[in-house]
């Protein structure tokens, strides 16, 4: 009898490359290639390409430029891939132990780092199709011109890497969890956790932790008006009356958003700003909006109207008291406050990392512990 | 090193359930060693700890020289395994599953492509090998699963249940196939609930009750109890007032179509049966044991731990 020689040197790399690759092309061509998927994926692009004509009639997209469209196409790609990669991937071990194929494929040479390596790959490798897809409906809004090459580098590839993070989670929960209901069911939760569950701990959050702002305001009892020239005279001033009122605090918690994927895809992206400082696109909006939290708001606010009565103001001179001048522009915002893109990226890839590794840890053989009510074979 | 299979004091809980305890057996090379027990004995979960699948709590394995639960990989290059379950990539074609297998187990493009047209003709799986493996029926998938496990020609065969589902001129195949695979140089360890086939391919026999393995006492006790012999005669009823007249003891347990069961015990008491029937003048045309020699071990080893489980 001749046993198989190769074995023999497992630790080459090009050979533990192609047993991934192996398992990474089983996968593609258990899960993807059917009638069904097609399909899915010819519904996608129906609902991409409406979407596309909508927002160019929406935003009038060839006056003000592409910018709008494209970070929009892009937001939709990222809720479409959230919504079907974990359909395809949460089931992609455990679903394969219920067939019966997980334990025929452990053993053979193939290890279990390229088992869960490979169903990883193949899962990202199917909602990247998804990008795919959407690319003609990119270059459309880029074409509108006003899109830089940056915005779209960037985004692109963080929009990929999102992809990859749930096809893991997907993949890694799999291997976790012993239902394949169960564990798709958990993926979404845990998608729907980062993309709507961080906007209402945000909100719930801020709005709960309430911080006690006083605002002191000194007022003018009497004076002498002096139509001439506007300015006040024998200024008699009253007590000053302080009001307080709860401001929400949402400094504090900031950084549960940075964990939202689509913020993650906004803030990365670099923020592009017309000449009035106002975002031009959504990744812009979005990035503001997240960044301008950061700010803590004013505990102590104090506006004395008689010391400024009494120091010769005139109300003919056009500026109103207690201004410091036009606010910062959204651009200055944006500016000074901490990008938080990369803090929420770390999570994410600390999130699928774990979960693949918990899935490894679970599916390496020989088994010493099996999950309950589970059967190797 | 000690090439073939060797089990020593292997046990293996799920929880509460032991679901192997203690067991010990070797398989050489070139032999067929049967794996016989009632359902939830531990037959699964012994070749799954065999398979690389599955760590045993105690105990040690080697299959050949190597022990499983710390060099999967060495053991699963030469160790071919046929699960019970009946698994397969539904939407690759016969040859494309085979062809895959190949390629886990490292083979080149060219020989996985060879070899799976080897196993597809060893098995006769020809008429199906380009169609979906979720087309075939339970014995073809099962076809499927043995020639699966000898994609990379291994020299340990685990086969569990490999006969389940198989029609008869399957059976046979895989008798013969056994046999020579044997006679190559596996080592082959084959459960099966069809114990008359057992008999057929097997050198020898292990027989798990509740997890563990039968003692060599407990099997000589097992092989020297009495047991039914068929005896069939042209005159049925001279056969039955001549076994009157012998007296045989324990005595004659039922009258079927198929002819008289007689309690004998040991082969020596059968041929002096035989002999003083044929000297009385009994037209015999059949005397011979009514179940195999596996089955008769199996019963009264089952039997007695059933007496034993009614006495505690
Ligand atoms: N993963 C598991 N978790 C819990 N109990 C298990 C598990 N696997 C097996 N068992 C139990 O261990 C015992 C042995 O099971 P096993 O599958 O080895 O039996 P078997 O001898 O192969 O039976 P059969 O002849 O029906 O195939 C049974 O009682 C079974 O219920
Ligand atoms: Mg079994």
């Amino acid at each position: 009898m001749t046993t198989v020689t190769t074995g023999s040197t497992p630790t080459s790399f090009g050979v533990w490359i192609s047993g991934l690759w192996l398992i990474v092309s089983l996968e593609l061509r258990q899960r993807v290639r059917g009638t069904a998927w097609y399909v899915l994926l010819g519904i996608f692009v129906l609902l991409v390409a409406l979407v596309t004509t909508l927002l160019w009639a929406a935003t009038g997209a060839s006056l003000v430029g592409g910018g709008g469209v494209f970070s929009l196409i892009v937001f939709f790609v990222l809720l479409l891939g959230t919504l079907v990669s974990p359909a395809l991937s949460g089931n992609a071990i455990n679903g394969d132990r219920e067939a019966g194929t997980l334990a025929t494929t452990q053993v053979t040479l193939i290890s279990t780092g390229q088992l869960v390596l490979g169903k990883f790959v193949a899962a990202w490798i199917t909602s990247l199709a998804f990008l795919a897809a959407s690319v003609p409906f990119l270059i459309f809004a880029v074409s509108a011109g006003e899109v830089s090459a940056a915005t779209i580098g960037t985004s692109i590839v963080v929009l990929a890497i999102e992809l990859g993070v749930i096809a893991a989670i997907g993949v890694g929960l799999s291997g976790v969890v012993t239902r394949p209901l169960f564990s798709i069911v958990v993926t979404y939760l845990l998608v729907a956790a980062l993309s709507l569950g961080t906007l209402i701990a945000f909100g719930l959050l801020g709005a709960a932790t309430k911080a006690t702002t006083t605002s002191t305001f000194t007022p003018v009892l009497s004076s002498d008006f002096d139509p001439e020239t506007g300015e006040q005279s024998n200024v008699v001033c009253g007590p000053a009356e302080t009001t307080t009122y709860e401001t929400p605090r949402f400094d504090y918690y900031w950084w549960i958003l940075a964990a939202n994927p689509y913020v993650v895809v906004a803030d990365a992206s670099p923020g592009v700003f017309d000449e009035y400082g106002s975002p031009s696109d959504s990744f812009a909006w979005i990035a503001v909006s997240v960044r301008q939290a950061q700010t803590p708001p004013d505990l102590a606010t104090e506006y004395n109207a008689c010391e400024e009565a009494s120091s010769g103001y005139s109300s003919y001179s056009g500026e109103y008291p207690g201004m410091q001048g036009p606010g910062p522009t959204q651009q200055e915002i944006y500016d000074s406050a901490l990008p938080s893109w990369f803090v929420g990226l770390a999570i994410h890839l600390a999130l699928a990392v774990g979960a693949l590794f918990w899935a490894w840890r679970r599916t390496l053989t020989p088994a010493r512990r099996l999950a309950a009510g589970s059967r190797i074979a | 090193m000690q090439l073939g299979i060797q089990v020593s004091g292997v046990s293996r809980a799920f929880g509460s359930v032991q679901a192997v305890a203690d067991a010990t057996l070797s398989v050489l090379p070139g032999s067929v060693t049967a794996l016989i027990g009632p359902n939830g004995s531990g037959k699964t979960t012994l070749m799954l700890m065999l398979a690389t699948l599955l760590a045993p709590d105690a105990g040690t394995i080697t299959i050949n020289g190597h022990d499983p639960a710390t060099h999967p990989q060495l053991v699963r290059a030469s160790m071919g395994w046929m699960p019970d379950v009946l698994g397969s990539w539904p939407s690759l074609t016969v040859r494309a599953a085979l062809e895959t297998t190949g390629r886990m187990y490292r083979l080149s493009r060219a020989t996985a492509t060879a070899r799976a047209d080897e196993l597809i003709s060893l098995t006769g799986l020809e008429e199906l090998a380009d169609r979906p493996s979720r087309v075939l029926s339970r014995g073809q998938k099962q076809r499927l699963s043995l020639a699966r496990a000898l994609v990379h020609s291994p020299s340990v065969l685990l086969l569990d249940e490999p006969a389940s589902g198989l029609d008869p001129a399957a059976r046979i195949n895989l008798r013969e196939l056994v046999r020579r695979l044997a006679g190559d140089g596996t080592a082959v360890l084959v459960s099966s609930h069809v114990l008359a086939e057992l008999d057929e391919m097997a050198d020898a026999a292990v027989y798990l009750t509740n997890g563990r393995t039968a003692s060599p006492e407990a099997l000589a006790r097992a092989g020297a109890s009495s047991r039914a012999w068929r005896i069939r005669s042209l005159d049925a009823p001279a056969l039955a007032s001549a076994l009157t007249a012998i007296g045989v003891s324990p005595g004659i347990t039922s009258v079927d179509k198929l002819g008289t069961l007689v309690q004998v015990t040991g082969e020596a008491a059968a041929v002096e049966l035989l002999g003083r029937l044929i000297r009385a003048d009994v037209p015999v045309c059949d005397f011979g044991p009514a179940v195999g020699n596996l089955e008769h071990t199996f019963l009264d080893l089952n039997r007695g731990t059933d007496v034993m489980e009614q006495g505690s």
